[in-house]
């Protein structure tokens, strides 16, 4: 009972979907300067970006400048190093001193942290952006405990099939008429038949397989079992949990050998250098193609992973959102809010897009009408789908997804024999979760 | 005798002013008080800690657990037996042929065979390196484009073979990198030693007909008894405290679970937890064993 | 007579014996040298090099490019600051309070000497996770008891108080070990001159010590040096990281450039290969003091 997450996909899931296919025709109203009050900001402000790669970092620089070139305020940027060990250690270093102002992630992630104290209190913020903040990602990054918000959203992606046109044409292969399991077999096949890697993996870091997972298990199961299973209401054990985990196995034998040697970045390099055929993952690293060649970045494409059980077709998708959130211990906590409202804000966005970001905003004057083609694909594949989710290990308790998630899937991916034992140890783990505080 | 003692009681309560009196007391004081306060304390606070639920924010968050933790880790974490394997492995690894290899090494060298000094540089450098540097330059070797891919023939980056990744052989591979390391170590601590056994005992030895086996059985080994012993602590102590050479190969991720690793990714990774008071309750317990037995043999004619 | 024939054969033996051994210990030790060379070839390469023409390949230039572009974009220079800026203070304080303690307990019999030592003892032995969860609680609370919540947390300050607290025992145990075999007169002449215990320490027991000091400083600066752990978890700033901890970062920023991740690593690991070349013999010692003397 007490393991219970309350998910607040509820009413995200509907929301969010208008967002996501009104966006497509809303034509962006004129550039109104972002409604925070100058008269509560002052002092300079820190600013962590959850990155160490440079196209991430170059645009968080562009935020800290175009912030400064408009309110006069210096911002002061720096990279949080490895991604991984940044998220690793939230909870100590928002205990610690940090940044004023840090890109996050939207749900248990933030959620978890805001009970604990360590985030400052966002609502203010999010009414001050008034319509600029479609309903949809308020419900999103509501906290279901208290009700407020404690992260601005500023860009979502959808997790889906990647792959490079060129690549499927010289193969002869057409991905985007994937419509069955049997289709997106053959289509593993005959890219590996022609010495590429069929499903390119890369799950050192312990989440990426998650994507997958849940992907399969909302194609099977459906949207509500899914969400059941991360809560708690739904068991490891159960005959449908093993049969994600068997379908999952199908997919082994056309990974590349060293998954687990390689983070996601081994994958996205991987399709760069154009060794694989399709790829499972979320969205946001298409910058770092446009960050190589314009030529690279308009031979990405997405599509939606296929339909496998026809009762829920392709009716479920990943499509995080990301965000700011202020840290409250921060040395300047206002500064820091209005920094973070800024970012949200149409200004802001305008900034990041301006150095180069290819996110999907969250923001609903970005003029979608605009969006390049593989922005309104992935719009489209979001669209198409009827529940929303966060990613399994922002819909999941951390101490759950985390340590007992993730190693058992790189356990199974190791030894799919093993499912078995691996499920009983996972329901274990569960069951022996303390309560939530 | 008595007398003696006492007189030389009396002298020294003399000896005693009131400057002295302070000068020991800062002595004795401020260092004790610095590895008390920074070291026993906490390590005192975790175990009872691992007797609780607590996600190491908010102070009064924190509830009685009872056992719950260690039954957790006992009967509902399988990683727990995979990392305790590992670091078994690690441990009878280093016991077996690591270490001896070390001494064997250290056996030769001593034989003053030409150019020596150079042979125990060579073997010594590598334990002058962090394990940080050390985790890095085993990639260049084994990781994609590395020079062991090479060898085996696959020269391209895409083509390469998982070694740390492949559970069949990447036990022996983090082990044999370990080793890399510790067999130096041991050497030159062996070396050391050996230099201050007369060497005309191990030649009067061989002179009388014994085998190179038995000199160093009878002779040699019983004469370095105080190397022994630190050479046994060190490796288990090593073996258990594994921790900086994974982190860098393996992030936290699973790779290759070993016991510091669990500690930290439950006590620090976002999913903070008594969990990892508990497994570094259990890591302290089994180094506790090497640690009171290395107290023993060192201070036995202190306690005498 | 058949003495000395068998001492010939003997020699003759160990001759023989001695050939085969150099020759394998030398094969031993070139395989041994492989990794440390192979990562020093790759960090002369360009990256490009390597990627257009494969490992193997001739290379077309070789030059210290990697180690200028290096110190340029990885900051190696300040991280190596940081790493000294750590390790100094850490040893000296650690050899003053190590040779305060030992002083103490070898040269005056209170009755809780030994447990001291072994308190001391095994607290260098415990495994640094044990520690870890309430020491960061404590600088935490201690830092916002001054106002100050970067005293301790993510500053040197508290990196060094950590390894001293940890390292004294090792310092106490082998400085003891070596005053024990320091005459016990030296120390009762000064008592009976009136020497002031401060005296006592400072002109006759510090002075005697400069053997086991110098080694301990040599063999502790490395040890500091590399240490990883503490530095992951209580140092938050990229700027104020020690090398040893900013090359995992490193590692995963520039993990596509070998070539130049190569010379990151070379450059990490000079101070302590020239540490232990010019000083091997302080550093030897060093590891056998605590050993051998024991």
């Amino acid at each position: 009972m007490s393991n219970e997450v309350t998910e607040n996909g509820v009413s995200r899931r509907t929301v969010l979907k208008g967002a996501a296919l009104g966006g497509l025709g809303l034509v962006g109203g004129g550039t109104l300067l972002s409604s925070c009050g100058d008269d509560k900001a002052t002092g300079p402000v820190t600013f962590t970006a959850r990155t160490n790669d440079e196209t991430g970092l170059k645009i968080a620089q562009a935020l800290a400048d175009a912030y400064k070139a408009e309110t006069g305020i210096d911002v002061t940027m720096q990279g949080s190093g490895d991604t991984n060990a940044f998220q690793d250690g939230i909870s100590q270093y928002l205990q610690g001193t940090p940044d004023d102002v840090f890109q996050w992630m939207a749900g248990f992630r933030t959620n978890f942290r805001a009970d604990q104290g360590l985030l400052a209190d966002l609502s203010e913020n999010i009414k001050n952006l008034g319509d600029q903040m479609p309903e949809g990602f308020i419900s999103g990054a509501t906290n279901p405990s208290d009700g407020k918000q404690y992260i601005i959203p500023t860009t979502w992606y959808p997790w889906g099939l990647h792959y490079r046109k060129s690549t499927m044409k010289e193969l002869g292969l057409d991905p985007e008429n994937i419509a069955t399991w049997d289709d997106f077999m053959k289509l593993l096949e005959g890219t590996q038949k022609k010495g590429l890697i069929g499903y390119a993996m890369g799950d050192k870091g312990g989440w990426e397989a998650m994507g997958t997972f849940s992907i399969l298990n909302v194609r099977i199961n459906g949207y509500d079992y899914h969400i059941d299973l991360l809560n708690g209401r739904k068991k490891w054990t159960d005959q449908a949990t093993i049969d994600v985990f068997n379908q999952f196995a199908l997919l082994i034998p056309y990974m590349n050998k060293n998954f687990l040697d390689i983070s996601w970045d081994g994958m996205r390099d991987l399709l760069l250098a154009k060794k694989c055929g399709a790829m499972m993952m979320g969205s946001w690293w298409a910058n770092d193609f446009k960050a190589k060649s314009q030529e690279d970045y308009d031979d990405l494409w997405i599509v939606p992973f296929p339909e496998i059980n026809p009762a829920y077709g392709r009716d479920s998708i990943d499509a995080p959102v990301d965000g700011v959130s202020v840290a409250a211990n921060g040395a300047n906590v206002e500064g820091g809010k209005q920094f973070a409202e800024w970012i949200g804000s149409e200004a802001g966005m305008l900034a990041a897009q301006a150095a180069g970001d290819t996110s999907l905003y969250a923001n609903s004057r970005l003029d979608t009408s605009e969006y390049d083609a593989f922005n309104k694909q992935k719009l489209a594949v979001i669209g198409e789908a009827k529940n929303v989710m966060n990613f399994l290990d922002r819909d999941c308790r951390n101490d759950f997804a985390g340590t007992i998630v993730g190693p058992a899937i790189q356990n199974f991916l190791k030894a799919p024999k093993d499912v078995n034992k691996i499920v009983d140890g996972m329901q274990e783990a569960w069951d022996a979760l303390p309560p939530l505080e | 005798m008595t007398t003696t003692a006492a007189s030389k009681k009396t002298r020294r309560r003399r000896a005693f002013s009131r400057g002295d009196r302070f000068t020991l007391a800062m002595f004795l004081g401020v260092p004790t008080f610095l590895h008390v306060v920074w070291v026993w304390i906490p390590a005192i606070a975790t175990i009872g800690l691992s007797f609780t639920y607590w996600n190491g924010v908010s102070l009064s968050n924190i509830r009685w657990a009872g056992l719950a933790n260690y039954d957790t880790i006992f009967t509902a974490s399988p990683q727990f037996y995979d990392a305790l394997r590992n670091n078994t492995y690690w441990l009878l690894w280093f016991t077996l042929i690591a270490t001896p290899l070390g001494v064997l090494l250290a056996y030769q060298i001593d034989r003053k065979i030409r150019g020596s000094k150079i042979y125990e540089s060579v073997y010594y450098i590598p334990v002058v390196l962090s394990l940080a540097v050390i985790g890095i330059i085993w990639k260049f070797m084994l990781g994609p484009g590395g020079l062991v891919q090479a060898l085996l023939g696959y020269p391209e980056i895409e083509r390469a073979i998982p070694i740390f990744s492949n559970y069949d052989i990447n036990t022996y591979v983090i082990l044999g990198i370990a080793s890399w390391r510790h067999i130096g170590y041991i050497m030159l601590l062996y070396l050391a030693g050996l230099k201050s056994v007369d060497p005309s005992l191990r030649e009067a030895a061989a002179i009388d007909g014994a085998t190179e086996w038995q000199t160093f059985r009878k002779v040699v080994f019983p004469a370095m008894k105080p190397v022994n012993t630190i050479i046994i602590v060190i490796t288990v102590i090593e073996s258990l405290r594994a921790f900086d050479l994974i982190y860098i190969i393996y992030g936290t991720s699973t790779g290759w679970p070993i016991l510091g690793m669990l500690v930290f990714v439950n006590i620090y990774g976002q999913a903070a937890s008594m969990l990892g008071a508990a497994y570094a309750v259990i890591l302290f317990l089994l180094s506790i064993i090497p640690i009171v037995f290395y107290l023993r043999t060192v201070f036995r004619d202190d306690v005498a | 007579m058949s003495g000395i024939v068998q001492d010939k054969k003997y020699r003759d033996r160990q001759k023989r014996k001695d050939f085969f051994i150099t020759v394998f210990i030398a094969i031993f030790a070139f395989v041994w040298m492989v990794p440390l060379l192979w990562t020093f070839w790759t960090s002369l390469r360009p990256y490009s090099d390597v990627i257009q023409n494969g490992v193997f390949s001739k290379p077309s230039t070789l030059n210290f490019q990697n180690y200028i572009t290096a110190y340029d974009r990885m900051d190696i220079w300040e991280y190596l600051t940081n790493s000294f800026i750590v390790a100094i203070p850490t040893v000296i304080l650690t050899l003053f309070f190590g040779s305060l303690m030992a002083f103490v307990v070898t040269r005056y019999s209170f009755k809780f000497n030994l447990y001291l030592l072994l308190l001391f003892t095994a607290g260098n032995l415990l495994p640094v996770q044990l520690v870890y969860a309430p020491l960061f609680k404590m600088y935490i609370w201690i830092g916002d008891l001054v106002g100050n919540r970067n005293l301790l947390y993510d500053s040197f300050t508290g990196l060094i108080l950590v390894h001293v607290a940890l390292q004294m025992g090792f310092a106490t145990f082998v400085m003891s070990s070596y005053m024990k075999t320091i005459p016990k007169e030296i120390s009762e002449s000064a008592l009976l001159d009136g020497a002031s215990v401060f005296r006592h320490y400072w002109n006759v027991i510090l002075p005697l010590l400069r053997p086991p000091l110098a080694a301990l400083s040599v063999l502790m600066t490395t040890w500091i040096y590399n240490e990883f752990f503490w530095a992951i978890v209580l140092i938050k700033s990229d700027n104020k990281r020690p090398i040893t901890s900013a090359l995992g970062r490193l590692q995963g920023e520039f993990v596509t450039d070998f070539n130049l991740l190569a010379a990151g690593a070379i450059m990490a690991a000079l101070p302590t290969l020239l540490i232990f070349f010019i000083l091997k013999r302080q550093f030897v010692s060093g590891l056998t003091l605590g050993s051998t003397k024991g």
